[in-house]
């Protein structure tokens, strides 16, 4: 590779640093492996950047990367076995959830939001901050269509629950427990 | 996406879709009528507030967190370290081909060459041995030297020409030019040496003629005496020697230290007559040296 492809990959790649490091700050929990993952991100993209084909999106492509990378670390880390999650029906999300209250600090969003389970929690932060579509996130995570909407649906009720302090109620705590280390 | 209409049970249809609409993923007439329902359905329309709320509040909270600064700078460091590694590699690879094909190249070469060598050693050999042994000196020098060689476009000049003879030898270059007539020119005077033996050698281009004049010291005992006299031999006052060996013709004469002989690819005749053109002046010479 020469000098004129670092500059290309950096002048490609390098503007979704923030958007990659605050994601992977959220799905892993601390921001020193967030750095180590975006860093590891960033050499596998550099290592396959011959593969990438200008024009198409570099910022779905790089998070389709750290999806991979987080899934790995996530592994190492944490011996996570994942549970195949059972893809419950949105009747869950077709009830009125008590009032969110209207004024909420970040800590108190992120507090709520690390309680989330991280397969949905990795959906609703691609769809409601990253603002991905349904289709890129399909493809990111290699799941259907319908798995994505039923993620974010459910992943979405709980924040909701979470910070209506219905928490205890709907037993999320148990649930994140499975979900982060079985 | 799916259509969908409000007849009945409307607000449950609204709310199993209302997190595709948040997310813009609904289909513009779906969108529509979802849209018209909020406006009329007060709950449903609280609900979508409250999800949006939700949905904002989060993205500003999670784009607050700040990214680390010198992060940028050490995944800048990730990917230059890792450019050595890479180039190295590839130098690697390139240099490993490079030296491959060198030495296949070198070794074609070196085989074409010495195959060459060999085809001309026993050219030179096989053409010699229908000569006398002495004769034989000349005509391999000129074989070597003078056939088997490319020549420049351009001749070198007669100054370069006499730095190559050497100052004991350079004076043969004028001699010999004034010598042949305006048929010849020198396009080679140089000193050489073939198979352990030195040489001074002219080369000269006729029209269709390509004729060296090759002088050597002679070894102990070396002389033209037992070879066969040329018929011009009293006419110049120096003995002239012959032999042919096809397509070749050799005259020659000595002088106490020195042999010389022309050698050509002309008829006999002609030979014999150009070296009865030189054979004087270049006897005078070397008697004199």
């Amino acid at each position: 590779m020469s000098k004129a492809d670092t500059a290309e990959f950096e002048a490609a790649a390098l503007p979704h640093l923030h958007d990659l490091f605050r994601t992977a700050r959220r799905l892993v929990g601390d921001r020193a492996r967030a750095e180590d993952v975006v860093q590891e991100v960033y050499l596998q993209a550099w290592k396959s950047f011959h593969r990438f084909k200008s024009g198409t999106n570099c910022r779905a492509w790089l998070f389709k990367i750290l999806v991979n990378t987080l899934h790995h670390y996530r592994r190492k880390w944490f011996n996570v076995r994942f549970v195949k999650e059972e893809e419950r029906t949105l009747e869950n999300t077709v009830t009125y959830a008590p009032p969110v209250p209207e004024k909420l600090t970040d800590e108190e969003v992120l507090a709520a939001l690390d309680q989330v389970p991280v397969e949905f929690r990795t959906v609703v932060v691609l769809a409601d901050v990253e603002e991905f579509s349904y289709k890129e996130i399909a493809h990111m995570l290699e799941i259907p269509i319908g798995t994505v909407m039923s993620r974010l649906s459910r992943g979405r009720k709980l924040l909701r629950e979470l910070l209506g302090g219905m928490a205890s109620a709907y037993g999320i705590r148990k649930t994140t427990e499975e979900g982060q280390s079985a | 996406m799916k259509t969908i209409s409000f007849s009945k049970g409307a607000c449950e249809k609204i709310l199993r879709y209302l997190d595709s609409y948040i997310s813009g993923e609904l289909l513009v007439e779906t969108n529509h009528e979802v849209l018209q329902h909020l406006e009329q359905c007060p709950a449903c329309s609280q609900e979508m507030e409250n999800r949006v709320r939700v949905r904002n509040s989060l993205r500003n909270a999670v784009r607050e967190e700040a990214v680390p600064v010198d992060l940028e700078q050490k995944v800048r460091r990730r990917i230059h370290d890792s450019q050595p590694a890479r180039l190295w590699r590839m130098g690697f690879s390139l240099r490993w081909m490079s030296a491959v094909a060198a030495l296949v190249a070198l070794s074609a070469g070196a085989w074409i060459a010495l195959h060459k060598q060999q085809t001309q050693n026993e050219y030179i050999a096989t053409l010699s041995a229908r000569l006398p042994g002495i004769l034989q000196v000349g005509l391999r020098d000129h074989i070597h030297c003078a056939v088997f060689r490319k020549y420049p476009k351009n001749p070198p000049t007669f100054a370069q020409m006499a730095e190559s003879m050497g100052p004991q030898y350079a004076g043969l270059v004028p001699l010999v030019k004034e010598k042949v007539s305006d048929g010849y020119r020198i396009i080679l005077a140089h000193r050489c040496s073939f198979q352990g033996r030195n040489y001074i050698h002219m080369v000269l281009k006729g029209t269709s003629a390509l004729v060296s004049l090759v002088i050597t010291k002679k070894n102990s005992g070396e002389s033209l005496a037992n070879v066969q006299l040329a018929p011009v031999l009293q006419a110049v006052g120096v003995p002239l020697y012959r032999g042919g060996a096809e397509p070749f013709q050799v005259a020659g004469f000595e002088t106490p230290a020195y042999l010389a002989f022309l050698i050509s690819d002309l008829a006999e005749e002609n030979n014999i007559q150009l070296a009865a053109t030189l054979a004087p002046g270049v006897h005078a010479f070397l008697n004199n040296l």
